[in-house]
C-alpha cells in the first residue's frame, strides 16, 4: 500500500530523517511512536507532501508520489490542532475539499451529511462555527473533513494531545472504531506509547531520525530489539551487575526486566531467583501498586496488580523474585564501552 | 520532470521578479532617494559671490539663529512628557484602578481625543479658549482686567497638547492595567500595604515597560508637533520647516537648505530615541507568571479626604476634556449671529452650518450695504469645504487601502520565507519611514519631486498641478507603512501554520489557499487597519501643509483656513460655524469607524452567528406577538 524508500530529509546541515524503509498494508493502523523531535512528524508530512525528500521514494499502490504536489496525492490528514478554518462554518469546512474538486452542490451537501452522520455530528452543529464545538465534536469535524474526499490513506498527527485525559481515552476507543468502519489505512503519529499499543495494528519506534524497530504493540512492548525501545516503551528497571551476576546473566550487555514480570513474596519456581530487599516507597493506584524496594545494589520497581494479594509497607523485608527469562538483554553501544 | 519543474517555476519566477522590482522601486524611489537627497542639500549652499559653499547653512545654524526652534521644540518635548504622563497616568487610575463613582461616563470623556484630534481638535480649543473664544469672552465679561491673549504661543500649545495626546496612554496603558493578575494585589493587601502603597510598589512597576515606551512616543509627538504650534503660534522645528519650504532664496539665506538641516535634526532626534526604545523592548518585560489570573478590582480609597480630593480632580479633568466637545456639538446648531457674539441662543436652533446656504449683507469700505447671495453656506454646501472632505476622503481611502495592499502582500512573502535574508531585508525597508518624521518625508518628496530631472517617475514634476495629488497618496501611503505593517503582521500571527496545509492537503493551490482560508482570518485586522489608516489621514494635517497647493488643499487645510478672518466683503462668511459642523462631522466618522473597528469587527464567526440567532429569535417573538394581536382583535 504505502512504502518508503530510503527517504532522506535534510533541514540545512541537519539531517532530520536517515534512510527511512516502511511498508504499510491495505487498511491498516500504523503507529509512528517516538519522543519530540524524533522525526516521526517529518515522515508523516513527507508522505503527504509538506516536505519533499532529498533522496527516496514515497510509494503509494505502486505509483511514485514522491514528486506529486500536496493537492493531488489524495491522502487526507487530521492536525495537532484540527486547522479548522476559524471563518467557515463547520459544513463549510467539511465541504471545502468538495468545492474545490468542483463537485455539484448537491453532491456536496450529500456527501457532508452522509459522512457528518457517520462522525455522529447533527445538522445543527453543521451551522454552527467551528469555535462553537467542544473539543471533541471538532475532532470529529477535523476527520470528517479529512475523509469526505474520499481518500486512500489518512493520516493523524498527534490528533489527541490537545484534549484532556478522560476526553482522550474516550475519543482513542471512537478513533479506532471509526477506522475500523471506514476501512481505511491509517497513518498514526504520537509520543503517547499507551495511545500507540491500544490503537496500533503496527509500530514503529522513531530515535533521532532513525526506525529502531517496527512490530505489533506485542512485538515492541516484550520484545524490544533495541535497548532504546524497551527504554522509551513502558517503564522498565535496568538491572545492576551484581543482580544479573546472582541471575547468572551476561554481565557484558545490558540488562532490563519490566516491572510487571518482578513479584513480591512469592514462592520462586525453579530457575528463578530471590532478591531480598526493604520496600523504601510505595505508590497506590488502585488498579495495582506501585513498589519501589532497595535490594541493596539498587532501588527496584516492582508491581503488583491489586487483585486481593497482601500489601506491604514502608521499610517492610521482603523478597523480590526475579525470573530470568524475563529479562531483556542488549549489547552496549560502541561509544559507551570505549 | 525537468519540463514540469520549469513550468512551475516559470510563472513564479515571474512573481518573484515582479515583487523585487516593485519593492525596490518603493523604496528607493519613494523613500530612500528623496531623503538622501535633503541630506546632501544641506550641503549645497552657496555664498553671496554665488560661491559654492558647502558650511554655510552649518555655520548659519552655530550662529544660533535657528537654534531657538530646536530648544524649543525640546522645550515642549520634556514639558509635554511630564504633563501628558501626569494627565494620562490620572486618567487611567482613575477610571481603571481607583473605585472613582461615574467612572464609565468618565471614561467617555478622557477617550473623546479619538474621535476628534489634531487640527480639528486645536481648532476646537481655539473656538473656547482664544481672544474671541466662548470661555475667554465670558471669562473677560467677568474678570475684565485678565488678558484676553492667555491662549496663546507656548502656553496654549502645552495646554491643548497635555489633553490631546492622552489617547496612547488610554489605549496602551489601559490595556497594560487591566492585564494585571489581581491575585498579586490581593497578596499585597493581605500583607498590609495600603492602596496607594500597592499602586507604588506591586502595580506601576509592571507598567514601567509601558509608561516607558508611552514616554518615547509622547517625546517624539512633542518634538514633531505640528497643528497646535502652527496654529496657536509657536516657533518650533515643524511650522518652520513648512514656512521656509515655501519661502525661496530672494526672501532670505539659503531657506532650502535650513530647512533641510531641521528637518535632518529632527530625524536624528527620532532615531536616538527610537533605537533607545527598540533596545529597550528587546531587553524583555516582565511576563506575569500566573496560570489563573484574576480580574482587577476597582480599588476604594478609605481616606476620605483623599477620595474626595480624588472625585473632584477626576471630574475637573472630566470637564477640560468634555467642555470642547459639549460646546462644539451645542454651537454646531447655533446661528451665524449667536457663534459670532459667542452666546448661547436657545431659542434658535438650525442646521445651517451643516447644509445652509443663505445670503449675507454687508457693509462695504464705502459705507453701503451690500449682499452676496448664499454667503452663509455649511459644510455640505460650500464648495471649499465640501471639495477638501471630498479630496481628503479619495486620497485617504486610496492611500490607506495601498498601503493595505502592499503590507498584505508583504507580510504574506515574509511569513513563507522566515528566518530567510530578503524577508527581513523587506521588513526593514517598510519599517523605514517609521525612524523618518513624517516632516522630513514629505519635505524631502516636495523639493525632490518639484523637478523634471526624476527619470524614474517619466521626467514628471509631482508637485506640479494636479500630479501633487499623487504625491500626496505616496505620502500617505508611505508614512502609514510601518503601523500597518506592524499590525497587519501581528495578525498574521494568529494564522495556525496547519490551516495552510490543511487547505493544501484538501486540493487548494497556493493563490486559492491565500484567498479562502488567510485571508478571511486576517480580513477584520486588515480592515481594522485601512480604517484606523483612513481616520488619521481623512484629517491629517502636517503632510497637507507640507504639500498645500492650488490642487492639494485637504480637509485639514480646509479647516485651518476657516480660522482665518471670517466675514470680511461677505467672503469668509460663518468659517465658525462651518469649524464647529466640520468638528462634529468629523468626530462622527472616527465615532463610527472606532465603533466599526473594535465593536463589530472584533466579533468571530460564532459571535457573528449567535448574533445572528437572537435577531432571529426577536424578530418571531415580534412577528408571534403580531399575529396573536391579530387572532385576538
Amino acid at each position: 500500500m504505502i512504502k518508503l524508500n530510503d527517504i532522506v530529509v535534510k533541514f540545512g546541515d541537519f539531517t532530520a530523517l536517515h534512510n527511512i524503509n516502511v511498508q504499510v498494508r491495505e487498511g491498516e493502523f500504523f503507529t509512528f511512536l517516538g519522543p519530540s523531535g524524533c522525526g516521526k512528524t517529518t515522515t508523516l508530512r513527507t508522505i503527504t507532501g509538506f516536505i519533499e525528500p532529498v533522496s527516496g521514494t514515497v510509494v503509494v499502490k505502486d505509483r511514485d508520489i514522491t514528486h506529486v504536489p500536496i493537492e493531488k496525492r489524495n491522502i487526507g490528514i487530521v492536525f495537532q490542532s484540527y486547522a479548522l478554518f476559524p471563518t467557515m462554518t463547520v459544513y463549510d469546512n467539511i465541504a471545502f475539499g468538495l468545492k474545490i474538486q468542483k463537485l455539484k452542490k448537491d453532491e456536496i451537501d450529500r456527501k457532508v451529511r452522509e459522512i457528518a452522520r457517520k462522525v455522529d455530528l447533527s445538522d445543527e452543529q453543521l451551522q454552527k462555527a467551528v469555535s462553537q464545538l467542544s473539543g471533541g465534536q471538532q475532532q470529529r469535524v477535523a476527520i470528517a473533513r479529512a475523509l469526505v474526499t474520499g481518500p486512500a490513506i489518512i493520516c493523524m498527527d498527534e490528533p489527541l494531545s490537545n484534549l484532556d485525559a478522560k476526553l482522550r481515552v474516550q475519543l482513542r476507543n471512537e478513533l479506532k472504531k471509526m477506522q475500523k468502519d471506514f476501512g481505511i489505512t491509517t497513518i498514526y503519529v504520537t509520543h503517547d506509547q499507551e495511545e500507540a499499543l491500544t490503537l496500533s495494528d503496527r509500530i514503529a519506534v522513531f530515535n533521532k531520525g532513525y526506525i529502531e524497530q517496527i512490530g505489533t504493540p506485542n512485538e515492541v512492548y516484550n520484545f524490544s530489539k533495541t535497548e532504546f525501545v524497551c527504554n522509551f516503551i513502558g517503564d522498565i528497571n535496568r538491572l545492576s551487575d551484581e543482580v544479573a551476576a546472582k541471575a547468572g546473566l551476561d554481565l557484558k550487555k545490558h540488562n532490563y526486566v519490566r516491572l510487571e514480570r518482578l513479584h513480591v513474596n512469592v514462592e520462586p519456581r525453579p530457575g528463578q531467583v530471590a532478591l531480598p530487599g526493604t520496600v523504601t516507597m510505595r505508590e497506590y493506584y488502585g488498579l495495582y501498586i506501585k513498589y519501589y524496594i532497595d535490594i541493596g545494589s539498587q532501588t527496584i520497581k516492582v508491581i503488583e496488580k491489586n487483585d486481593g494479594v497482601r500489601i506491604y509497607e514502608e521499610g517492610q523485608a521482603v523478597e523480590v523474585i526475579l525470573d530470568p527469562a524475563d529479562v531483556m538483554a542488549y549489547e552496549p553501544k560502541a561509544e559507551e564501552t570505549a | 520532470m525537468n519540463q514540469t519543474l520549469d513550468r512551475k517555476l516559470r510563472p513564479e519566477l515571474l512573481v518573484r521578479l515582479v515583487g523585487v522590482a516593485f519593492f525596490a522601486y518603493l523604496f528607493f524611489g519613494f523613500m530612500l532617494l528623496p531623503c538622501l537627497n535633503t541630506l546632501t542639500s544641506i550641503f549645497n549652499t552657496k555664498n553671496a559671490a554665488g560661491e559654492r559653499d558647502p558650511f554655510a547653512v552649518i555655520r548659519f545654524f552655530l550662529a544660533g539663529t535657528m537654534g531657538k526652534y530646536v530648544w524649543n521644540s525640546l522645550k515642549l518635548a520634556v514639558l509635554l512628557v511630564i504633563t501628558v504622563n501626569v494627565v494620562g497616568i490620572s486618567i487611567v487610575l482613575l477610571t481603571e484602578y481607583f473605585d472613582i463613582k461615574g467612572a464609565k461616563i468618565l471614561r467617555l470623556g478622557y477617550m473623546t481625543t479619538m474621535i476628534y484630534s489634531g487640527v480639528a481638535l486645536v481648532t476646537g480649543y481655539m473656538f473656547l479658549y482664544a481672544n474671541d473664544g466662548i470661555i475667554t469672552t465670558a471669562l473677560k465679561n467677568a474678570f475684565p482686567d485678565m488678558n484676553p491673549n492667555w491662549f496663546s504661543g507656548f502656553n496654549a500649545v502645552l495646554f491643548t497638547m497635555t489633553f490631546a495626546c492622552t489617547s496612547n496612554h488610554m489605549l496602551f496603558l489601559r490595556n497594560a492595567i487591566r492585564g494585571i493578575d489581581y491575585n498579586t494585589v490581593e497578596a499585597a493587601r493581605n500583607m498590609g500595604a495600603n492602596p496607594f502603597k500597592v499602586l507604588w510598589k506591586v502595580v506601576l512597576p509592571t507598567l514601567i515597560p509601558t509608561l516607558f515606551s508611552l514616554t518615547v512616543m509622547t517625546f517624539i509627538t512633542g518634538l514633531c508637533a505640528m497643528s497646535a504650534p502652527t496654529l496657536l503660534g509657536y516657533d518650533s522645528i515643524n511650522p518652520e520647516i513648512v514656512r521656509l519650504a515655501g519661502s525661496s532664496s530672494a526672501d532670505e539665506a539659503f531657506p532650502q537648505a535650513r530647512a533641510a538641516l531641521l528637518s535632518i535634526i529632527l530625524a536624528m532626534f527620532t532615531i536616538v530615541l527610537l533605537t533607545v526604545l527598540s533596545a529597550y523592548e528587546r531587553r524583555g518585560h516582565y511576563l506575569s507568571v500566573s496560570k489563573t489570573k484574576a480580574r482587577l478590582q476597582k480599588q476604594k480609597i478609605n481616606n476620605p479626604v483623599a477620595n474626595v480630593i480624588a472625585h473632584i480632580y477626576a471630574y475637573v479633568l472630566f470637564i477640560i476634556y468634555m467642555t470642547p466637545v459639549v460646546m462644539i456639538i451645542i454651537f454646531s446648531f447655533q446661528t451665524y449671529s449667536a457663534i459670532r457674539l459667542k452666546k448661547l441662543d436657545l431659542g434658535h436652533w438650525t442646521l445651517i452650518n451643516f447644509f445652509g446656504q443663505q445670503d449675507f449683507e454687508y457693509l462695504t469700505s464705502r459705507g453701503k450695504y451690500k449682499t452676496r447671495v448664499g454667503s452663509i453656506s455649511g459644510v455640505f454646501s460650500n464648495d471649499a469645504t465640501l471639495g477638501g472632505i471630498k479630496l481628503s476622503f479619495i486620497l485617504s481611502a486610496l492611500a490607506a487601502a495601498l498601503a493595505c495592499v502592499i503590507v498584505v502582500v508583504a507580510v504574506n512573502y515574509m511569513f513563507k520565507k522566515k528566518n530567510k535574508g530578503t524577508g527581513v531585508i523587506l521588513e526593514y525597508a517598510l519599517l523605514f519611514p517609521w525612524l523618518l518624521p513624517t516632516i522630513l518625508i514629505c519635505y524631502s518628496y516636495r523639493t525632490f519631486f518639484n523637478s523634471n530631472n526624476v527619470w524614474y517617475v517619466g521626467n514628471m514634476n509631482l508637485y506640479y498641478a494636479q500630479n501633487v495629488r499623487f504625491l500626496i497618496v505616496m505620502a500617505y501611503t508611505v508614512t502609514k507603512l510601518p503601523f500597518s505593517l506592524r499590525m497587519i503582521k501581528a495578525s498574521f500571527y494568529s494564522i495556525d501554520e496547519e490551516l495552510e496545509d490543511a487547505a493544501r492537503n484538501l486540493g487548494s493551490s497556493q493563490i486559492g489557499t491565500f484567498l479562502k482560508v488567510k485571508l478571511p482570518i486576517i480580513l477584520p485586522s486588515v480592515l481594522a487597519v485601512f480604517a484606523l489608516n483612513f481616520n488619521a489621514l481623512f484629517t491629517e494635517y502636517d503632510m497637507s501643509a507640507t504639500f498645500a497647493s492650488t490642487y492639494g488643499t485637504s480637509y485639514a487645510m480646509v479647516i485651518q483656513a476657516m480660522c482665518a478672518e471670517e466675514g470680511l466683503y461677505g467672503y469668509n462668511v460663518n468659517a465658525s460655524g462651518r469649524r464647529c459642523a466640520s468638528t462634529v462631522f468629523i468626530m462622527l466618522v472616527s465615532g463610527l469607524i472606532l465603533y466599526l473597528v473594535y465593536g463589530v469587527g472584533s466579533r468571530d464567526l460564532g459571535e457573528r452567528l449567535e448574533a445572528r440567532d437572537r435577531r432571529r429569535k426577536f424578530f418571531e417573538k415580534l412577528s408571534g406577538r403580531k399575529n396573536a394581536k391579530k387572532e385576538a382583535s
